[in-house]
């Protein structure tokens, strides 16, 4: 205690921090300037990301569509009347109005707020169109937001009225069909050729006919109106909504005509429904989990289905939309902060070099110094003030970049590079200096020096070991547990504490490899020596000489091998998923271009493919009938597939001339094949559950189910995880005759080609959807950090050789000097001093890429990169070896260049002022 | 002196400019040594030894004067040519040893040898010889650091030998090491001067390699103390 007590505090001598500090002003800048550029890094990327991951739910939101909005049901009150018969209510819109009421109430603050106002739809069930060639089918619905339906200009009769001009009235059960009043869109009056005062005829399944009239035909005010994207068939005639060739229309209902509607069906039939749809914008990353927990809960407390009570039962897949798009954004931030690791990895041992070259410059001074009577806690003071100073300063000179290059800033990943730079410099300096003062020289007893360098040996391996281990440590635990946080309502999206092993992983094994590397470059080094020695060229031994005296140096082979490494690490990442995103596109469209024709054209679509065959640059077209969710079933279960019916020889055809896998099954389906039952037919099955010879049937209205029995498994079409492949002709001899619905075109004048078709068709490009997926929030960010990150770290590695070669120039000059005492010339100086910088530069060129190279083989897996490219599974890493070639390149280029800028630099020192500075 | 001095230092001038304060360190040195002679320099430190052994040597360019080894203009040489005259007339022996760490004692005195082209069997023949002149045939595959101070110098001294130079210079040898070793190296030096026919000029404080040279050269302020005295182009006497 009184030694304590006795102890004073360290007193810096500050004319000679000034004196150090104007010395030293290039490493101490440089110093700063790395701080400063790792700060600005580290500091934008964590905002720009949560900026991105805001981004990435509004898009995912937007891509859900009517999936992500909230739905609730709630059945209706009874209309039993007095006499048996059923009561006309005819305020039945206002216990609608009531019932969206009732369920924004139960929505809760937050997730009201991110749900645009909702709309009440009541909607029949689907009715069949009797009379026509095709098949039609037909449904009333009636639309209520706050403030009324959605707004229509009547252009022909007038809006749906009441069918009886009673308010109340009771109907007998078993009636004529009661009258309701519906409008038509100005589309659906033309496409079914009707008026006002016409009678749909319209019919219930087997039921009688119902009685729905025209009251007038209407033009929506605004179709991009919410409102009607709950029931487009209000709109327009929606083609194959209620299964293969049939086009569904909708007759909208009036306030005053709902109470005929209710009438007009069972009691039971009219279902009443409330709409939430989210609104994008109002949906930000951090509180997806509250809002994805409050769907669930809401979905927890409906009541059961089966039980008639007016009790709200709810529906949503917003949760899993949320759900999906927050597993997404922790992926790609998972991705992020690997990148950033690897960055700060290198960027800290960098500032370790530079610390190291401060030192070496500084040693005399600092012994002088000692030796004047400066104490060892006085000088560390002096040191760690002046590193303090630097990496606080140059810290928040980045940050302050970052915070006006990006909408936040995060200090958290600064720390690292803040700590090295404030801490290596005094501490390798101290170290220096109180190393210099014990006075502790090399022991003249023979097994006193062994045991010294035994226990050297010893201490790096323990050194190596901890760093293997831990490296192993986090490759397991990155491939046992993966990078995604473990879901839970509390999660911020935060790099949490279990994260930060699998994090490192890549890092870690960057530093495993560089180590090892470390180790092995001086046994490659003596064994060039020893050549050397057998032969008889001086500069070749003078050479390997220097290069085995400094193989052992820890530092510079750490910074080349770890910069070059996790450089090319980024780099495949970066290719990986640029390549995935680029199959993605070519999965999702199928070819270069697709036309996904309207039910009104459908007929003209062969002639359409003819002449887009026609057009130039187009090299195949092939045309099918894609139907999503059509009805299969097999013995036990009905599967909802993509049906794809098309030409199996030219599909083939097709898929050969694109990247897309090749489908020699497809062969099968055009096979002759007596034994088969039925039409053959090719099958993917998310679930692999329908091998070959299962038997399926394809169900139709108002016809027989057609039989099918799977040969193969079906390539996958558009992405779907579900599918049905059938040969045109087979299906056609069968009785279903084909409507082609999409034309897929490849060839560099696809894009062209289908762009002017002239018919009424949605064009999907590959160029288009590649080009939507590149510029996706995440996606965009991820590649945009790769990039960056690969481009920081090569810079990393460049300034880690120019430092090391500045760190080891003294010394190096020095023995080149006495060599010159020897009798070498200048010119043979140079390649001794190449002989010396070249091994460890040659070792990072070649064994850096090759390292990084590995890891990504090994670690991309759990990286979970799929997330991003939208490709079913984990892509193979894509090793861009011409950007790999120039990291090494580049690495190389520098180290050829170092020697004669050293040594142009070294020109005007005067040898003896070499040799009297190393005395 | 009967014959021809192997070294003429003539009227050598050298500045230092340190900012704004120039330091005279030679002002006008002349002496010669004759061949095969051992001479010690002698003052204290600043009075400009290092710099007139490195003068003479080649390794630094005097501002006026001139220096001839063995006939030859040292002031004159291009660098090439100062290259070729430490390769074959003068070598040097540091205070702090300067052999290369990796390579064993023997290989490290055929560097000169293998700088020089000679013959690896010529090599080797030499190296023997060397090191057995030196006390250390029995070390010849150690390396520098599994050898004392006094051994290394002993390298280091074989080392500035194997090309047969005209002129050895050793910047205070014994600086680094104890009285005792540093007495055995200055007795080597003094026997490899006699038996290799060497001419040494040699800096030091060590008032035995005094007692061991053939001529004590005094330098003060950078000029010869003689010189001080009034005697600018005069020899200095010998010592003995």
């Amino acid at each position: 205690m009184n030694r304590w007590l006795a102890r004073r505090w360290p007193a810096p001598h500050w004319p000679s921090v000034r004196g150090r500090g104007r010395t030293d002003v290039g490493p101490l800048l440089l110093t700063a300037a790395v701080i400063a550029g790792v700060a600005l890094l580290a500091g934008a990327a964590p905002a720009l990301l949560r900026a991105a991951a805001d981004n990435a739910v509004h898009d995912a939101v937007r891509r859900a569509g009517h999936a992500s909005n909230v739905l609730v049901h709630a059945n209706w009150e009874r209309d039993d009347g007095p006499t048996g018969g059923r009561v006309r209510l005819p305020r039945l819109a206002d216990d609608v109005d009531d019932f969206r009421a009732r369920a924004t109430y139960l929505l809760g603050p937050d997730l009201d707020a991110a749900l645009l106002p909702p709309i009440a739809v009541v909607d029949s069930p689907i009715l069949s169109i009797t009379g026509g060639s095709v098949p039609r089918t037909f449904q009333v619905a009636y639309l209520a937001g706050d403030l009324g339906g959605p707004d229509v200009t009547w252009i022909a009769g007038s809006a749906p009225g009441p069918a009886v001009p009673e308010r109340s009235i009771e109907i007998p059960s078993n009636g004529p069909p009661w009258p309701v009043q519906v409008g038509l869109s100005e589309a659906e009056a033309a496409a079914l050729d009707l008026g006002p005062g016409d009678r749909i005829p319209v019919r219930d399944g087997q039921g009688p006919d119902k009685d729905v009239h025209i009251s007038g035909i209407y033009r929506p005010v605004d179709s991009a109106d919410p409102a009607w994207r709950l029931i487009p068939a209000l709109l327009h005639p929606v083609p194959g909504a209620d299964g293969v060739g049939t086009t569904r229309f909708a007759g909208l209902l009036s306030r005053e005509s709902l109470p005929d509607a209710r009438l007009a069906f069972d009691e039971d039939q009219l279902r009443r429904t409330v709409q939430f749809a989210p609104e994008p914008e109002a949906l930000a990353w951090n509180a997806t989990a509250r809002l994805a927990s409050q769907v669930v809960k809401l979905k927890a407390a409906s009541g059961p289905s089966s039980v008639r009570d007016q009790s709200l039962k709810w529906e949503s897949q917003l949760d899993t939309v949320l759900r999906d798009a927050r597993t997404q954004i922790s992926a790609a931030s998972a991705q992020a902060a690997v990148l950033l690791t690897g960055v700060l990895t290198v960027t800290v041992l960098v500032l370790l070099l530079t610390a190291d070259l401060l030192v070496r410059r500084r040693t005399p001074a600092l012994n002088a110094a000692r030796q004047r009577g400066a104490a060892l806690p006085d000088l560390g003071a002096e040191l760690i003030i002046e590193s303090t100073v630097v990496s606080l300063s140059a810290a928040a000179v980045g940050l302050a970049l970052a915070r006006a290059a990006a909408p936040g800033v995060s200090w958290t990943w600064t720390v690292p590079a803040v700590l090295a730079g404030a801490l290596a410099g005094p501490a390798f300096g101290t170290l220096a200096v109180a190393r210099a003062s014990r006075d502790q020289r090399q022991p003249a007893n023979p097994a006193a020096r062994r045991w010294t360098l035994a226990t050297g040996k010893l201490r790096r391996a323990a050194v190596d070991a901890a760093v293997l281990v831990a490296a192993v440590a986090a490759f397991v635990t990155l491939h046992q547990r993966g990078l995604l946080p473990v879901a839970s309502d509390g999660d911020t999206g935060e790099l949490t504490g279990d994260l930060v092993l699998p994090v490192s992983a890549v890092a870690l094994g960057v530093l495993a490899g560089a180590l090892a590397l470390l180790r092995l470059l001086p046994v490659g080094v003596r064994f060039a020596l020893r050549q050397a020695l057998r032969s008889r060229r001086p500069l070749a031994v003078f050479g390997a000489a220097r290069a085995a005296a400094t193989a052992g140096r820890v530092l510079p082979l750490l910074v080349l091998v770890s910069a070059t490494a996790l450089a090319s690490f980024a780099l495949v990442v970066g290719a990986t998923v640029a390549r995935g995103l680029t199959d993605s596109a070519w999965s999702t469209v199928g070819a270069d271009a697709r036309l996904d024709v309207g039910a009104d054209v459908e007929a003209a679509t062969p002639a359409l493919a003819e002449r887009i065959a026609a057009a130039p640059g187009v090299g195949q077209v092939v045309v099918a009938q894609v139907t999503d969710s059509a009805r299969v079933f097999t013995e036990s279960t009905l599967l909802t597939p993509r049906l794809v019916i098309v030409d199996a020889a030219a599909f083939q055809r097709l898929l050969a001339t694109t990247p897309l896998p090749d489908a020699p099954a497809l062969g099968r389906l055009t096979t002759p094949n007596p034994d088969l039952v039925g039409v053959p037919a090719l099958v993917r099955s998310s679930d692999g559950n329908l091998p070959t010879g299962t038997r399926l049937q394809l169900t139709r209205d108002g016809a027989p189910a057609i039989r099918l029995t799977a040969v193969g498994t079906a390539p996958s079409v558009g992405g779907a995880a579900d599918v049905v492949i059938v040969d045109a002709a087979a299906l056609a001899d069968a009785g279903l005759p084909v409507v082609p619905n999409t034309v897929w075109v490849t060839g560099p004048g696809a894009a062209r080609a289908v762009s002017s078709s002239g018919v009424a068709a949605d064009v999907v490009l590959r160029a288009d959807v590649l080009q939507a997926q590149r510029v996706a929030p995440l996606t965009a960010g991820l590649l945009r950090l790769a990039w960056t990150a690969a481009a920081v770290l090569l810079a990393l590695g460049l300034l880690g050789l120019t430092l090391a070669a500045a760190a080891g120039a003294s010394e190096r000059w020095q023995t080149l000097t006495r060599l010159r005492t020897l009798g070498l010339r200048p010119r043979d100086a140079r390649w001794v001093a190449a002989g010396e910088l070249l091994p460890p530069v040659v070792v990072a060129a070649v064994g850096g890429p090759l390292l990084g190279a590995l890891l990504a083989r090994l670690m991309l897996g759990p990286l979970e990169l799929r997330l991003l490219t939208g490709q079913a599974a984990d892509p193979a890493a894509v090793l861009p070896w011409w950007l790999l070639g120039v990291v090494s390149a580049a690495l190389l280029t520098a180290a050829v260049a170092v020697v004669p800028v050293e040594s142009a630099l070294r020109r005007r020192d005067r040898l003896s002022e070499v040799l009297r500075a190393g005395e | 002196m009967s014959s021809a001095p192997l070294l003429r230092v003539r009227g050598v001038h050298r500045r230092f400019r340190t900012g704004p304060t120039v330091v005279h360190a030679l002002r006008g040195v002349s002496f010669d040594v004759a061949a095969g002679s051992m001479v010690a320099l002698v003052g204290r430190s600043g009075s400009g030894k290092t710099t007139l052994l490195n003068t003479i040597g080649g390794l630094d360019r005097p501002d006026a004067g001139s220096v001839h080894v063995d006939g030859t203009d040292v002031t004159a040489l291009d660098e090439d040519g100062l290259s070729r005259l430490r390769r074959e007339k003068v070598s040097y022996v540091f205070q702090s040893f300067g052999l290369i760490p990796v390579l064993s004692a023997a290989e490290n005195v055929a560097a000169p040898l293998r700088l020089a082209r000679v013959a690896p069997a010529e090599r080797e023949r030499r190296v023997e010889l060397l090191l057995e002149l030196v006390g250390l045939a029995d070390h010849a595959r150690q390396r520098p650091a599994e050898l004392s101070g006094g051994q290394q110098q002993r390298v280091a001294i074989a080392r500035a030998l194997a090309a047969s130079p005209r002129l050895l210079i050793a910047d205070e040898p014994t600086g680094q090491l104890d009285a005792e070793t540093g007495l055995s190296v200055m007795a080597l030096l003094r026997g490899v001067v006699e038996s290799e026919g060497v001419t040494a000029l040699v800096s030091t404080h060590d008032p035995v390699m005094m007692a061991l040279a053939d001529r004590v050269i005094h330098i003060q302020d950078g000029q010869l103390a003689e010189e001080a005295a009034g005697q600018p182009d005069e020899p200095v006497p010998d010592a003995r």
